[in-house]
């Protein structure tokens, strides 16, 4: 490693200065003869560069070895010309989908044009009038290859996030995320089955660009943490120039998505009654002895599902401040966001506080922070599979009141715990975050092409989670309940890197070495209290028993030296590789650094002679890269031979807790990529077209031990995986008169996953039905087949070893019958501009992607127990002759109860994700109330969902389960409809 | 020229960083590498707390080896209403071979074995010849009586085959501390060695153990338990000598009142019991004998109900109906409970006083002999106006005996047990029915690649 360094520096050491020369100029916009402020003066082959200022004047040394400088501005057709004292430069507006644009790449930005790896970018202006409560969401219908499931209409709750599909089984299956340079936390800090999600701390306000590293090439830089794809948040920051305030106020409403439809009073009634006949019960006794009233015989109707949400609200309010001068720029922002839930007791609300600053000293050092300080209170719902998760009021009888009729408190006497208990009074759960990702950089351009630049930052989160239940709630009983605990994550990221730059006419090489360190500790603490003199007393101090307590520590490191070339040849030749080298504390003493080397090349065919003068194909380019990247989220100390604590009789003791293999490694991954990127008519139209395969090796798998030796299972890399797709992006700039102008995006993936290698198949466990199996996708369904009723007498039928019917469960087999993984999703951004109006509009879908209502086994089961059923069992089967996919209803006996593909449906769905409809008011207006500009908007986001399916909401993962149990949806809450109005106001 | 010595700090802070790799060496907080885990005295002990914490978990004396002997036999007695399936298809008597309780007793009582036979093996490293005496003790009665309480469930009653041939359990005397050891495929030994190995381990342990060992197993824990297994044998002769040497220490006697056994902790009568409080229990809200037996406001899901014959079955005055039976008020309230087990942080008793008595009067009378005492009067140490509001029998016969018995034990661990050694059917199945025997867990047939063999019947 030493000497690779020091041949670096020495080829650095090796360069001549020269002396330089002062140039200075001007940047006009050819239409309109004004200056264009903030465009980039670059010196080209070098780091050198410049901004145009208010007048678009600027200035710049440059050594007399260097002879082009490109100029570019946001909006603009960029130049490249020669070098002269006085420059005066003309740029006229683009036209086209911009083929310039700058990338954010790992330790470094790259213009699009010479990118030879497969990298997706959601750009700020894409989302920023639409309410997401976690950035994201953002990428949704709009990033190609990147699957995204809200999973749930909880807030401040764990998305699925899926670059290039599934590429783990139990390691992380989550993009690895780096904010402004730090990695930081994305994984669950919360002591709840239910992941929260940190990154909803963030303001997605503050947020410049996403860019999705999803190729090798791209994403090998980051090594064994790239594995599941690589997401790069950039903050905005400061510009040259006038100061500009900016404020926006935004108000919305919400509803879920769609309300499944419950049994009323008289429905339920006859469907138990015939149930219980046909059983040989009495109904209305069957009905007290099981829930201990006599409510059957009373006159209520309920509608308990209808109880669990709420109409929620959307609150934004946000402020900014940005400006600077040739030296120092800056970005001040605030902003508070307050959401109400649909599902009753759910809330999030957030806080932010944001410095982005950036200070030149002089023409080598470059100094600059960003600071970021959020408050977030996720006020949380119980986890689907509580009793007091609201959604599970919907299995309620509607016999039974919400109410007592003595003492008019919320009835305790029902059939299952009446949760609207749990948000009365004093009760609650609170998880209270405190964030800050910051950091702080010096940059110093030691020679003209040859910059260092050393990055420290930190991610540092606290949580402090507050649960409180009454004596009137369920798990509060009889003395009222307490947990609070406290969870504080620190991570420390220093990054040096040296970053270099030569080139001519011909060619241009650049050059990044970096050496990396990481630290990251993460503690807890918690204490649960019992017995409290009344509800009024909610903290531990009141509690008579401590009946629990405990804290606990881990840690990890890691420290990597990286390595990065890229070269051009006459524009259109490009060819790059990058080499990491992990080490880390994770990693066992065996093999304690993984090696993760990519390379890639591109052809920039449009460049050729024989393209460069057609009208049709403006711009061709075919890349390709190949690499392998790691996945190192196999748990801090899974390579060790551990004791752990147990105690007995207040002593505490050890237990022999975990088998190590001492040769241990992250899982690695493999991955190619072809594609090509063109444009056509003048870029007019223009895409992307990309095929990759990423076969997964090593994959930590828990190998079953004969459990008679002490040990259950070992951790040991031995599954195999592997993942194909195409993915495919289209650009159209359909109409551009001066008035009206409408551009349109639309993108396609798939991905196909397929494990190759495992100890033995997972089956699906208890009542899911998730399993891995050699040949199958990640998840596959796999149980007994429903086959419908029998005509004759009702009883339902499945499917036979021969494939013939049967109504006997037992002889039924078990056989594939759904996939989770969607056969394709996308998104379609359209986005319509006429005069001072602008609209956008985005559809997202998927198609494919089965979903298991696990609730179903409760709530569709033609009456078997008392839970209330779906609308749709009253279809149920009368007589004989009828013909009807309900099977007969017989209380308690179980027709067509059991485990199977009953409950599997469609999940495909095409969502009306998002309408913005923007009104900028003509500037002799705004002007008068000294607005530069003033911009009022309507937003919707999820108004309309076609789909098949009949549960809540296509869009689920319920997360208790595990992630091999895909798509499952256990009593989970909808996703939010949501219509928003709002104003923001430039001074 | 001068700004290369711009470089010069930027290439020590680079440097400074390659320098130490020993940076990647993390050691953990919460658990301890098992090179260093066993060091002394301390650390020796430690192994066999942790034993006792395995053993007071919901797999093991937390909840099933109390519950499930009364679940299998539940027939007339009472009734799983709960919604885990694992209980429920015990009491039903159609185990799955992946059952979860199934599975979990078995991987934890061989867990705790475990940390009985690494203690074995590092005897050498505890100074203290007391503590290592004690600790040694310890390792043996834990080693034994899991063994027992797996070969019971595990494998066909002793004397089911001629020369008891039937497959018992997998012997496991050596410690697993590495990898090679945890994939070791051991065959299930007879039912015949496993009690061979049982009772040796439990003499080796009486021969160590201390008489009072405070909450921990002495040395009549060790007796009670080789007590227990001469009976399960249908050896009276020892059953009854080593309930003798017991009673005879002189250190246990009834308490007064039925209840106070198992409301109050380590009373006079208990000679050995699961140590429980409010922070260290078996479990709240899905584990634990109260949780799975109340049905008080806020306690216990109220799974296990009793049937109303079986309460009505104690003779009319018995204290014992009244203080161990009521009226539910909680989940499913309005049905009858057994208050034996109401509170979360209660311990629970695995051998009292009263077994040994019973023991010895089954013994006697069987034998024909009156060591330590008359049938009469152990009889009358269960079963007397004070202690349970009825006067005592003068000349109990068997039946008398077996039906004290039934009545005292109750939903305490024995029932079927008790059934099978008696030869006693419960509802259908007679006592050597291949469906009270629980299946192996088909993990470890899988692990071992079958060299650990099915139970017949599944």
């Amino acid at each position: 490693m030493k000497n690779v360094l020091l041949l670096c520096f020495g080829t650095i050491f090796s360069i001549t200065l020269y002396a330089q020369k002062n140039v200075k100029g001007t940047v006009t916009s050819v239409e309109s003869k004004l200056p264009i402020s903030g465009a980039s003066i670059s010196v080209k082959g070098s780091n050198l560069g410049a901004v145009s200022d208010e007048k678009g004047l600027f200035q710049l040394n440059v050594p007399q070895n260097y002879s082009k400088i490109t100029i570019s501005a946001v909006g603009y057709v960029s130049q490249e010309l020669m070098i002269s004292d006085q420059m005066n430069v003309a740029l006229e507006t683009s036209k086209s989908i911009n083929l310039d644009e700058v990338l954010v790449v790992g330790y470094g930005t790259k213009s699009k044009k010479d990118v030879t790896s497969s990298i997706s970018r959601v750009a700020a202006k894409d989302f920023q009038e639409q309410p997401v409560s976690t950035f994201e969401q953002a990428l949704q219908g709009r990033s190609s290859g990147v699957f995204i499931n809200a999973g749930s209409g909880k807030l401040g709750q764990g998305l699925k996030i899926r670059v290039r599909g599934i590429s783990s089984i139990s390691a992380n299956q989550q993009p690895f995320v780096v904010i402004d340079g730090v990695p930081v936390v994305s994984q669950s800090l919360s002591s709840s089955s239910e992941p929260d999600n940190p990154l909803a701390t963030l303001n997605p306000d503050d947020i410049e660009s996403i860019e999705v590293l999803k190729d090798a090439s791209s994403s090998a830089i980051y090594g064994a943490r790239a594995s599941n794809g690589v997401l790069l948040v950039t903050t905005k920051s400061g510009k040259k120039g006038k100061t500009k305030v900016n404020a926006g106020v935004s108000h919305g409403w919400t509803t879920p998505t769609h309300y499944q439809e419950f049994l009323n009073a008289a429905q339920y009634k006859e469907l138990f009654t015939e149930a219980a006949k046909n059983a040989d019960w009495d109904a209305a006794e069957e009905f007290e002895y099981e829930t201990g009233t006599t409510d059957w015989n009373e006159n209520y109707n309920t509608n308990w599902s209808r109880a669990a949400f709420q109409n929620g609200y959307v609150k934004q309010y946000t402020a900014s401040l940005t400006g600077g001068d040739a030296k120092t720029r800056f970005l001040f922002s605030g902003s508070y966001n307050d959401q109400k839930g649909i599902i009753i007791g759910n809330r999030l609300a957030r806080a932010t506080g944001r410095l982005n600053f950036e200070h030149s000293i002089n023409e080598i050092f470059k100094v600059g922070a960003n600071l970021s300080l959020n408050q977030t209170n996720n006020y949380r719902v119980s986890s689907d599979n509580a009793f007091s998760n609201p959604v599970q009021l919907n299995a309620l009888p509607p016999l039974q009141p919400m109410y007592d009729k003595d003492d008019g408190l919320l009835n305790r006497n029902t059939l299952y715990y009446n949760s609207l208990i749990e948000v009365e009074g004093n009760n609650r759960n609170i998880n209270k975050i405190y964030r800050t990702i910051s950091s702080g950089f010096i940059e110093a351009n030691i020679l003209s092409n040859l910059k260092f630049r050393s990055q420290n930052g930190i991610d540092w989160t606290n949580l402090q989670e507050t649960n409180f239940l009454g004596r009137r709630t369920e798990d509060g009983a009889p003395g009222g309940y307490s947990y609070e605990g406290q969870t504080t994550s620190a991570i420390f990221t220093s990054t040096n890197t040296l970053s270099w730059l030569k080139g001519n006419d011909n060619y241009t090489v650049d050059a990044l070495a970096g050496i990396e360190y990481q630290n990251g500790k993460m503690t807890g603490m918690d204490v649960t209290g019992r017995a409290f003199p009344s509800d009024k007393f909610t903290r531990i101090a009141s509690a008579a028993i401590i009946s629990g307590g405990s804290s606990s520590s881990t840690q990890y490191r890691f420290l990597s030296y990286f390595l990065r070339s890229n070269l051009k040849l006459f524009d259109k030749y490009l060819i790059g590789a990058s080499v990491r080298a992990d080490g880390s504390s994770r990693f066992s003493k065996n093999k304690p650094y993984g090696i993760f080397p990519a390379v890639s090349a591109g052809w920039i065919i449009s460049e050729e002679k024989f393209l460069q003068n057609s009208n049709a194909i403006s711009f061709l380019k075919l890349r390709s890269s190949f690499g392998r990247t790691g996945n190192a989220e196999i748990g801090n100390f899974s390579s060790l031979t551990l004791f752990s604590s147990g105690s007995y009789a207040n002593v505490a003791g050890i237990i022999a807790s975990q088998i190590g293999d001492p040769n241990l490694s992250w899982e690695k991954t493999d991955q190619f990529d072809i594609g090509l990127d063109f444009g056509f008519a003048k870029n007019r139209i223009s895409g992307e077209i990309d095929y990759f395969f990423k076969n997964t090796k090593d994959l930590l798998l828990n190998v079953p031990l004969p459990s008679v030796n002490g040990f259950t299972s070992i951790t040991k890399n031995i599954g195999d995986m592997e993942n194909k797709g195409i993915e495919f992006v289209l650009n159209a700039d359909i109409i551009r008169n001066t008035n009206f102008k409408w551009t349109s995006s639309f993108n396609i993936s798939t991905y196909r996953n397929k494990v190759t290698r495992l100890v033995a198949p997972v089956l699906p466990t208890g009542r899911n039905l998730g399993r891995l199996a050699v040949g199958a996708p990640f998840g596959q369904f796999y149980t007994k087949k429903y086959m419908g009723v029998d005509p004759a007498n009702g009883d339902a039928l499945y499917m036979a070893a021969d494939g013939s019917k049967t109504n006997d469960y037992a002889a039924a087999v078990d056989t594939v019958v759904g996939n989770p993984n969607p056969d394709y999703f996308g998104g379609w951004n359209n986005k319509f501009s006429y005069k001072g109006f602008e609209l956008n509009l985005l559809f997202q879908f998927v198609k494919g992607g089965d979903i298991y209502n696990l609730a179903g086994i409760f709530q569709s089961v033609n009456g078997d127990y008392f839970d209330n059923q779906t609308v749709d069992q009253m279809r149920y089967w009368k007589k004989p002759g009828d013909i009807t996919d309900i099977p007969q209803p017989r209380l308690y006996d179980g027709n067509g109860t059991s485990k199977s593909s009953r409950w599997v449906q469609d999940g495909s769905y095409l969502r009306f994700k998002s309408i913005t409809l923007n009104y900028n008011l003509p500037k002799s207006i705004s002007k008068k109330i000294g607005a530069e500009n003033v911009k009022l908007f309507v937003s919707g986001q999820n108004l309309l969902t076609s789909t098949k399916y009949t549960g809540y909401d296509p869009e689920v993962n319920t997360q208790f389960i595990g992630s091999v149990n895909l798509n499952h949806d256990f009593y989970t809450p909808p996703l939010a409809k949501t219509f928003l109005i709002g104003i923001n106001i430039d001074l | 020229m001068k700004k290369y010595i711009y470089i010069l700090p930027f290439l020590l802070m680079l440097f400074m960083q390659i320098g130490c790799t020993k940076i990647l060496d993390i050691t953990p907080e919460q658990s301890i590498d098992a090179e260093t885990a066993i060091e002394n005295d301390q650390d020796a002990e430690a192994l066999i707390v942790g034993a006792y914490s395995i053993m007071g978990g919901g797999a093991l004396y937390g909840t099933n080896l109390l519950m499930i002997p009364d679940l299998l036999a539940s027939e007339d007695v009472c009734s799983w209403r709960g919604t885990f399936k694992s209980y429920d298809e015990i009491a039903s008597k159609s185990m799955a071979v992946d059952n979860a309780d199934v599975e979990r007793t078995w991987t934890n009582a061989y867990s705790a074995i475990n940390n009985a036979n690494i203690l074995l093996a590092n005897l050498d490293k505890i100074k203290d010849a007391d503590t290592k005496n004690t600790l040694s003790g310890e390792a043996y009665f834990i080693r034994a009586i899991l063994h027992f309480e797996l070969v019971r469930l595990y494998g066909l009653q002793w004397g089911a085959q001629a020369g008891n041939t039937q497959a018992g359990i997998v012997l496991k005397v050596t410690p697993t501390i590495n990898e090679a050891q945890a994939f070791l495929k051991t065959p299930r030994s007879s039912v015949k060695e496993v009690y061979t190995l049982v009772i040796n381990d439990l003499k080796q342990a009486i021969s160590q153990l201390p008489e009072d060992n405070g909450t921990r197993a002495d040395k009549y824990t060790a007796q009670a338990f080789l007590s227990r297994v001469y009976m399960q044998q249908g050896d009276y002769v020892n059953a009854r000598d080593a309930a003798n040497t017991i009673i005879e220490s002189g250190k246990y006697k009834m308490n007064a009142s039925v209840s106070a056994v198992f409301s109050n902790k380590n009373t006079d009568e208990s000679i050995w019991e699961i140590q429980q409080n409010d922070q260290n229990n078996a479990g709240e809200s899905n584990d634990g004998m109260a949780t799975f037996f109340a049905s008080l406001d806020g306690i216990g899901r109220a799974d296990v109900r009793m049937n109303l014959d079986f309460v009505d079955s104690y003779e009319t005055g018995d204290y014992r109906k009244s203080s161990w039976y009521y009226i539910g008020t909680g989940r499913r309230s309005g049905n009858t409970y057994c208050s034996k087990w109401i509170s979360f942080s209660q311990n629970l008793p695995v051998v009292r006083i009263a077994e040994m008595y019973l023991n010895r009067a089954e013994c006697n009378l069987r034998l024909g002999t009156t060591v330590g005492d008359t049938p009469a009067n152990d009889l009358e140490k269960i079963r007397n106006v004070v202690r349970v509001g009825l006067s005592p029998i003068s000349n109990p016969t068997i039946n008398d005996v077996m039906n004290e018995r039934f009545h005292e034990l109750a939903f305490e661990g024995l029932r079927i047990h008790d059934f099978r050694r008696l030869k006693m059917a419960t509802g259908d199945y007679v006592w050597n029915d291949n469906h009270l025997v629980f299946p192996i867990p088909q993990r470890d047939i899988n692990a071992s690649e079958k060299v650990i063999t099915q139970n017949p019947g599944y």
